[in-house]
């Protein structure tokens, strides 16, 4: 009987261990790619460095806003991703598995989030705690039939044609603008208000943007997008005119003395972002164009910042 | 305070998501009341002055009085008891709350909910201390009675056989009680720090309580809700009548079959005398069957019942009552008196029948060979009313399952038969110690096995063994003989386990052997023997001479196996 040799390896060999290292180091980097991807945890640091604006363009004090909102975040989209794993199952399979594979843990780490965004929230007061509750309550009727569960049917939020964005870019802009503000407990201003309107206008692309790439998805469910309406092109169009209005009111709000000329052009490099990404819109891979778009606060947050490094 | 909230968010959401599993959305409900409970009671503690404080205060009602009233819909949802969660009774259920809170919202304008109100100071904090009005103290008192009234079925659960719902039922008691332990003390003024109530703070014991009955006990996952409707839905569907008495023997229960069968109107029997109700009432015995059955209608489509009686008792053993099941009898008697006719028919007339033809050939003038063709046809028939008697009597034999019989002297008997009818058979009998007893069903089975391998031999030197064994409470009776063999569509016919008109057996000697041998509780083989011939063997539990039931045949037919492989043998 002849036995197989077994291989040398008392003597440390510097290649093999470093490729061995190089080698952790991508599939744990990779793992934690999909899950800061598919989990849409990235979603919540980009809502962080959103809040982070506002405070910048309110100048609002340091205070917990941002983790409040970056939790909120992340609770609700990561139950969104197991609410609509299966929809998704279309239109992004590598999501929807992962979704599906970890739908315990993410709706736990979900309701933890939130449970720690409410309890953060009480320490702002009753307005703070009042706004940290709207996207939740506003999730649940968003995607949950609570009307036919009461014996009424009505059509979900979700599926009504503009609405279903609306209800979201007005749900973000709220909790965005009020929370720092209500933490803070600084006066609102006219500045609110623009902020207000920026950052409703734009939460309105953001959700915009990604139902191109839902289209048939949407539509095997009875979803009412401006791409499954209109189709894309129409839906480029449609888009360009929101980022039109929102440099108007930009514009408007620097002329009139609301917002700096400094942060009135920090927020003009964003929209010319925005602009780009809407180009390209049904022209390159929509899912790459999802995240783009999602990014432009960051292109905001550098053109905000970088004057200041520079400076 | 902010432990209590997170803890109690999360086990909301994760109550909320298991909808609509039963106890779901109540359970929800109550963790939603304990959070706005704590933050508002956050809110008085950080506010400046007192009109904030009050006004918090005030609110904090608003989650107050939503628990108690979750709590105890979750308790008889999750429970089973869903019939009580109907819109009029959670209505009945909120008229206190719903006073209470227009009340704390409208500023107690006649001090119903609070007679004093101050602030006092504690460790450097400014504190609400209230003193409790009339109302405070009916609204105390009814959530601590609904609190009572929602532990009362979970309490049931605690001494369940199952984990799970051992688990989850202390789980919950302990996440209530804890915050309840700590407002009643609360309430008496046993806490140190005045105007501090620590109920919400306790909220976080609660939290982590539900938290740990959700994951780790499945609560919401695993619920005990179907126990309770199932019992009573086994009761009213079983096909059997039965009527429930108490110890005074009045009935207090019946379902729709009971009422069928005794064709009384079951609300206007509830609470009469069970001998008004149930025919021979006064004869059936404290426990167990009765010897005599009752009838209902006249005739012979009348039908028949036996009565079965249960005890009840309760926890301690003590006697609660009894239950009278009542089981529809009338095709089994049926079967029987036709069988005791067709016995009749093949004892007496058949053979009687074939006695004249035998007699009368020999007075015919014909040729020999044709009378003795007559005779021979007669002497068939007679075989066969003889096989139909002992399926008759297997049948018979089977019905008293008690008797039992020595399995020495049945081989004996059947050694004794062979050599008095086939003098020419040589029948070895070889058995192994003391064999014990068999039920009485299997003599004719043995009888049948044994003659079949006499008789169906026509080799020179005609040969039978017979080996008995005994082992495990099991004989094992295998009869070999050296003659043609039983034919393969014969045993496909019991393999098959059913005949049909183009595909049966040529008598019933074998179906007599095999229907025997599964009324004994046991297992037959036919197999080739080596060297030519055929191997039966009857495996069989033996039982005791008293005649204790041997073990239940089993499911997959009549316990036969018919196989041509010699290793058999």
């Amino acid at each position: 009987m002849s036995h197989e040799p077994e291989q040398a390896s008392s003597e440390y060999d510097p290649d093999r261990g470093r490729s061995v290292v190089v080698d952790r180091l991508t599939r744990y980097g990779e793992l934690a790619g999909n899950a800061l991807l598919y989990s849409s945890a990235y979603l919540a640091v980009i809502a962080t460095v959103e809040v982070a604006v506002v405070m910048l363009l309110l100048s609002v004090p340091p205070n917990p806003a941002p983790l409040v909102v970056g939790l909120v975040t992340f609770a609700v989209y990561a139950n969104d991703r197991v609410a609509d794993a299966e929809a998704d199952a279309v239109s992004d399979p590598e999501r929807a598995a992962f979704a599906r594979r970890h739908r315990d843990v993410l709706f736990v780490a979900a309701a933890v989030a939130y449970g720690l965004a409410v309890a953060v929230s009480a320490l702002g007061g009753p307005v703070a705690f009042a706004v940290t509750l709207l996207p939740g309550a506003l999730w649940v009727a968003y995607a949950t039939d609570l009307a036919a569960g009461m014996g009424t049917r009505v059509r979900r939020l979700k599926e009504v044609l503009v609405v279903n964005s609306a209800v979201v870019a007005v749900a973000w802009a709220t909790t965005l603008t009020v929370l720092p503000v209500a933490f803070a407990d600084v006066a609102v201003t006219p500045a609110t208000g623009v902020v207000f309107g920026y950052f409703l206008l734009r939460s309105f692309v953001d959700t915009e943007i990604p139902n191109v790439d839902d289209v048939a998805a949407d539509r095997a469910v009875g979803v009412d997008t401006l791409p499954t309406v209109f189709g894309v092109p129409a839906t480029r169009r449609a888009l360009y005119g929101v980022d039109l209005s929102t440099a108007v009111l930009v514009a408007w709000a620097a002329s009139v003395g609301h917002l700096s000329v400094g942060v009135a052009a920090a927020l003009g490099v964003g929209l010319c972002y925005s602009v780009g990404v809407t180009t390209l819109l049904g022209r390159v891979d929509a899912d790459a164009l999802s995240v783009a778009s999602e990014c432009e606060y960051l292109v905001v947050a550098a053109a905000l910042v970088a004057p200041l490094w520079l400076g | 305070m902010l432990v209590t909230i997170v803890v109690g968010t999360t086990a909301a959401l994760l109550a909320w998501r298991e909808r609509p599993e039963p106890g779901a959305t109540p359970l929800a409900a109550m963790l939603a009341g304990q959070v706005w409970w704590s933050v508002f009671f956050v809110f008085e503690l950080r506010a400046p002055t007192l009109a904030r404080k009050v006004f918090y205060s005030n609110v904090q009602w608003v989650g107050v009085v939503v628990i108690p009233v979750a709590w105890l819909l979750f308790a008889l949802e999750y429970t089973g008891r869903d019939r009580y969660l109907r819109r009029r009774y959670v209505a009945l259920l909120s008229v206190v709350p719903a006073v209470t809170v227009l009340l704390a919202l409208t500023g107690d304008p006649y001090g119903l909910l609070y007679i004093e109100t101050s602030l006092v100071s504690e460790e450097g904090t400014a504190a609400l201390r209230r003193v409790g009005g009339p109302w405070f103290w009916v609204a105390t008192g009814y959530t601590y009675l609904l609190g009572l009234f929602g532990s009362i079925p979970l309490l049931g659960l605690v001494r369940s056989d199952a984990l799970p719902f051992r688990g989850q039922s202390l789980a919950l008691l302990v996440g209530t009680l804890a915050p309840w332990a700590g407002n009643a003390l609360f309430l008496v003024g046993a806490v140190p720090m005045d105007g501090i109530d620590p109920t919400p703070v306790l909220f976080a014991v609660s939290g982590v309580a539900y938290l740990g009955a959700i994951t780790r006990f499945r609560l919401l996952g695993t619920s005990p809700s179907p126990k309770h409707r199932a019992g009573r839905l086994v009761f009213e569907r079983m096909r059997d009548g039965a009527v429930v008495v108490d110890r005074h023997d009045r009935v207090v229960d019946m379902n729709d079959r009971a009422a069928a069968v005794l064709d009384v109107d079951p609300s206007a029997a509830l609470g009469v005398p069970a001998a008004e109700v149930v025919p021979n009432y006064c004869q059936l015995p404290a426990e167990g069957q009765s010897s005599r059955h009752f009838s209902t209608g006249e005739g012979i489509n009348a039908a028949r019942y036996d009565a079965t009686v249960t005890a009840v008792s309760d926890v301690h053993g003590e006697p609660l009552g009894r239950v009278v099941a009542f089981h529809d009898v009338s095709d089994h008697l049926r079967r029987q008196q036709r069988l005791e006719v067709l016995n009749r028919v093949l004892r007496h007339n058949i053979r009687t029948e074939t006695n004249l033809i035998h007699g009368n050939a020999d007075l015919i003038d014909a040729e020999g060979d044709r009378v003795e063709a007559v005779k021979e046809g007669a002497a068939r028939i007679e075989t066969v009313s003889d096989k139909a008697r002992d399926a008759i009597d297997i049948f018979e034999r089977g019905r008293r399952s008690a008797d039992a019989v020595a399995l020495s002297s049945v081989l004996r008997e059947c050694v004794e038969r062979v050599h008095e009818c086939y003098p020419d058979v040589t029948v070895d009998c070889e058995t192994d110690g003391e064999l014990g007893t068999v039920p009485s069903v299997l003599t004719p089975v043995l009888h049948n096995v044994v003659e079949n391998a006499a008789e169906h031999n026509p080799a020179a030197d005609p040969r039978v063994w017979i080996r008995a064994t005994r082992a495990d409470g099991e004989v094992r009776v295998r009869v070999a003989d050296d003659g043609p063999g039983i034919a393969d569509y014969e045993r496909a016919v019991l393999r098959r386990g059913n005949e049909t008109a183009l595909k049966h057996g040529s008598g019933l000697g074998l179906w007599l052997i095999a229907w025997g041998t599964d009324m004994a509780g046991g297992e037959l083989t036919i197999a080739d023997r080596e060297g030519g011939g055929t191997v039966v063997t009857a495996t069989v539990p033996t039982v005791d001479a008293d005649g204790d039931e041997p073990a239940t045949p089993t499911d997959d037919g009549d316990g036969v196996s018919a196989t041509s492989d010699p290793s058999a043998e």
